[in-house]
């Protein structure tokens, strides 16, 4: 009985198991081949003059998410409605001259493939669309121009229908949708980001996993803003709370900088052993570490982070009696200047710390009700690109269509055009993604096996059967290896590259034309147009190589100018999204590269940390009391220069320059220190006391032996000795 | 109601302006049950839109082929 009991107990857990893991995977290969054949239906029903287009769609806009799904055909809808329109204008323009026809359809796609490199959400699928649907209504339209205006409308119509069922399909039967998943992270993440501080309050997180954890809630920031905008699309329930969400996506970013400085200011004075400093710092630690040990590595409800905010607003109400106290005791072991502005600046980032969580915590509680206060928010998630890469994609993107044209005009082949039309297709689609050589490689292999598959489908196939459910039945298997391979993230492009050009070429319209000839050789054009932009994406700027970190290294830097300059408005929170989201990318073209991983992500702590202490100061002077001690008085004449040294230092991080900041932030901290204040110099009430802790903060990184402005400082030095070749390599 | 509508000498059928209309129907509807917070009191809201969006349509669509 009790075996029995067992077994079925095991099989259970077997099958809950897989229906969590592969059975998600089946249902959406389910769902994908639904809304294929029922969209492929209709379009045969209605006699659409491409089936197989609208059929292509759905696979296009499936994804395993409803409101991905949403998103897409939105954007896709968008995009092909720009790109018929252009197409028709261009052809109504250039009808008669083919060449001026081709040369302004590439500079087209090159435009749409630098808009979806610059951005890189689902909008730039809009700008994919765009750019290929001009290619792929007007190329074979080229040698009938009057048919041009028909495809257009055809092309717009099947797209319409794709959508539709792929939505409806996506939505009613068995959604998962991108609000769950969006939650389930949301919740894991504070869990961990507990944990992570625990560890890190202690003392016992080595620099690995530090950083591992830093890159996480990295990736983490910039998908949660990805999925926000696309649960918009997807659930009511998520847009009326998508102020918050925005808020809380700042917050999260905003206390895991305030932790990172509070960490970088902890090691630095464990660094040198327990001093009486350390001692001083380590109660109010202990503390928060106390209170946070219930929270760590479990997701956090609203329930939880009521809960979480009310204990954190207690901590910090007894925060400076506490501190006030610990400090007599520190005073009287007679510690230098230097340690108690280190024990200032430690209780002030740590204050600050508390504050920012105890915000995070009450935006997370207010997530549950329908309507709240906290739902005002205006600083969005501002996400940056480099010029320069949109820009080479773009270029790549003209240079690819340029030859393939000029190819096709030279030889007349007669498959040129859907050469031309393919690589137009591939390139727009790689160019959404980190890495469009390997990307347009797999389409390719896709493709040869769709045309493998194709041939012997079309020509040994199809003529045997009869009626619509056998052309199911038949065409199933393919869909459904393509569909598997477009849900495991290392073969996108084989699934992608199977199922749309299997479809192009093999799947039969209602009149079925069997022509061998023109199979092969279309097939042929099609594999050697992906093979042409594998190779230009290896040679024309790849946006994986040296070049490229290179310069987002240095984007990455100049946000310490932007966040010296910028207006004051909503700074923090563009400052931060923008610093994060300049090192994911930067991240995801450096991968495979460790070394050089590691040392973007020093500078953007570097950066985080000095531009974070900059907008902390800035906001300061912008809210001090109207007083003659605060204003134009040398202390803020001392921090301008050493803003504008540092913005200097981070353009061109070498010794002389580092020396010259240093300078200007000890001036800066001597010139504060010379003046007076008007209100008692206590912890909470004196501006100038956290102006100071800002100051010496500063100093305490550009001084870290660790931070890579010493290494670049060093590395000058080294450089310059033995010969005077610095750019040999 | 006229089962064709001429718009500047294009003919239209009917339902097709009337798919326009139930859309921003519906949007409306949705708009208005997401503000008060309706949705928590159904199973499946996508399910729901749908159905909803069916009847619309399925309503005024019955009025032109009657």
């Amino acid at each position: 009985m009790v075996r029995n009991w067992l077994k079925s107990l095991e099989w259970r857990r077997g099958l809950n198991d897989w229906a969590r893991s592969d059975g998600v995977t089946w249902i959406y290969i389910g769902k994908v081949l639904t809304a294929a054949f029922l969209t492929y239906w209709i379009a045969m029903r209605l006699e659409l003059a491409q089936p197989r287009t609208a059929m292509i769609t759905v696979f296009i806009v499936m994804q395993p998410q409803s409101g991905q799904v949403f998103a897409k055909s939105f954007y896709r809808l968008l995009g092909t409605l720009a790109g018929s329109v252009v197409m028709v204008t261009l052809m109504a323009l250039f009808a008669q001259n083919s060449e001026l026809f081709l040369g302004s359809l590439a500079i087209w796609v090159g435009f749409c493939c630098a808009g979806a490199a610059r951005y890189r959400n689902f909008r730039a699928y809009g700008f994919v669309l765009a750019g290929y649907t001009a290619a792929m209504t007007g190329l074979p339209a080229l040698a009938h121009p009057d048919t041009s205006f028909m495809a257009a409308m055809w092309r717009v119509l099947e797209i319409s229908l794709g959508i539709v069922c792929s939505t409806l399909v996506s939505a009613a039967i068995l959604p998962q949708s991108a609000g769950a998943a969006m939650r389930n992270t949301l919740y894991q993440r504070f869990g961990t980001f507990a944990q992570f501080v625990i560890n890190g309050l202690r003392g016992e997180s080595d620099p690995a996993s530090f950083e591992a954890s830093n890159v996480r809630f990295i990736a983490d920031a910039v998908g949660l803003e990805g999925l926000r905008a696309v649960t918009v699309f997807e659930d009511p329930h998520m847009r009326r709370r998508n102020g918050r969400l925005n808020r809380l996506n700042s917050e999260f970013m905003t206390i895991t900088t305030r932790f990172n400085a509070l960490h970088q200011l902890l090691e630095r004075l464990r660094r040198r052993g327990v001093t009486p400093a350390v001692q001083a710092i380590d109660p109010g630690l202990a503390a928060l570490t106390r209170l946070l040990e219930p929270f760590a590595g479990r997701a956090l409800t609203n329930a939880d982070a009521a809960l979480l905010a009310n204990r954190l607003s207690v901590y910090k109400a007894d925060l400076p009696e506490h501190v006030r106290s610990l400090r007599a005791e520190f005073v009287k072991t007679g510690p230098s200047d230097d340690d108690l502005l280190d024990f200032h600046t430690a209780y002030e980032l740590l204050y600050r710390f508390v504050d920012d969580m105890h915000d995070y915590a009450q935006t997370h509680a207010s997530l549950a009700d329908h309507r709240h206060a906290r739902e005002k928010w205006v600083e969005p998630f501002v996400s940056t690109t480099s010029w320069l890469s949109s820009l080479a994609s773009g270029v790549r993107a003209t240079f690819i269509l340029g030859v393939m044209s000029v190819y096709w005009v030279a030889t007349a082949w007669p498959s040129g055009a859907s050469m031309t039309l393919v690589s137009a297709a591939t390139v727009a689609l790689s160019a959404t993604t980190p890495n469009p050589r390997r990307m347009s490689f797999q389409m390719a292999c896709g493709t040869f096996l769709g045309a493998v598959l194709g041939f012997f489908i079309t020509f040994f196939v199809l003529p045997r059967i009869d009626g619509f459910p056998l052309l199911c039945m038949v065409l199933a298997p393919v869909f459904v290896l393509g569909t598997f391979l477009t849900t495991r993230p290392q073969w996108v492009g084989y699934g992608l590259g199977l199922l749309i050009f299997f479809s192009i070429g093999s799947a039969p319209d209602n009149l079925t034309v069997y022509n061998p000839y023109a199979f092969i050789n279309d097939y042929i054009a099609m594999v050697l147009g992906m093979l042409l932009c594998a190779a230009a994406g290896a040679i024309i700027l790849p946006p994986n190589s040296r070049w490229l970190w290179e310069r987002l290294e240095g984007n990455l830097r100049q946000q310490v100018s932007f966040a010296i300059s910028a207006p004051l408005r909503g700074i923090r929170s563009s400052f931060e999204s923008r610093t994060r989201d300049l090192l994911h990318q930067a991240y995801g073209l450096a991968a495979g590269k460790p070394e050089v991983q590691r040392n973007l992500l020093r500078w953007m702590f570097v950066v985080l940390e000095i531009g974070h202490a900059i907008i902390e100061l800035r906001r300061e002077q912008d809210i001090l009391p109207v007083h003659p001690s605060y204003e134009s008085q040398p202390w803020r004449q001392a921090i301008r220069a050493m803003g504008r040294s540092l913005i200097r230092l981070f353009i061109q991080p070498d010794r002389h320059n580092l020396s010259r900041s240093l300078s200007a932030v000890d001036h800066a901290i001597v010139c504060v220190q010379n003046t007076d204040e008007p209100f008692a110099p206590h912890f909470d009430t004196s501006a100038l006391r956290r102006v100071k802790s800002y100051l010496h903060f500063i100093r305490t990184c550009l001084l870290d032996p660790q931070s890579p402005l010493a290494g670049a400082a060093s590395e000058q030095v080294s450089a310059a000795s033995p010969q005077g070749q610095p750019n040999a390599s | 109601m006229p089962r064709e509508l001429a718009f500047h000498g294009v003919y239209i059928p009917t339902v097709t302006v009337m798919f326009l209309v139930a859309m921003v129907l519906s949007w409306a509807l949705d708009r208005f049950m997401s503000g008060l917070d309706l949705y928590r009191f159904f199973w499946h809201p996508a399910l729901l839109r749908l159905s909803l969006f069916s009847c619309i349509f399925g309503a005024m669509a019955l009025t032109v082929y009657r």
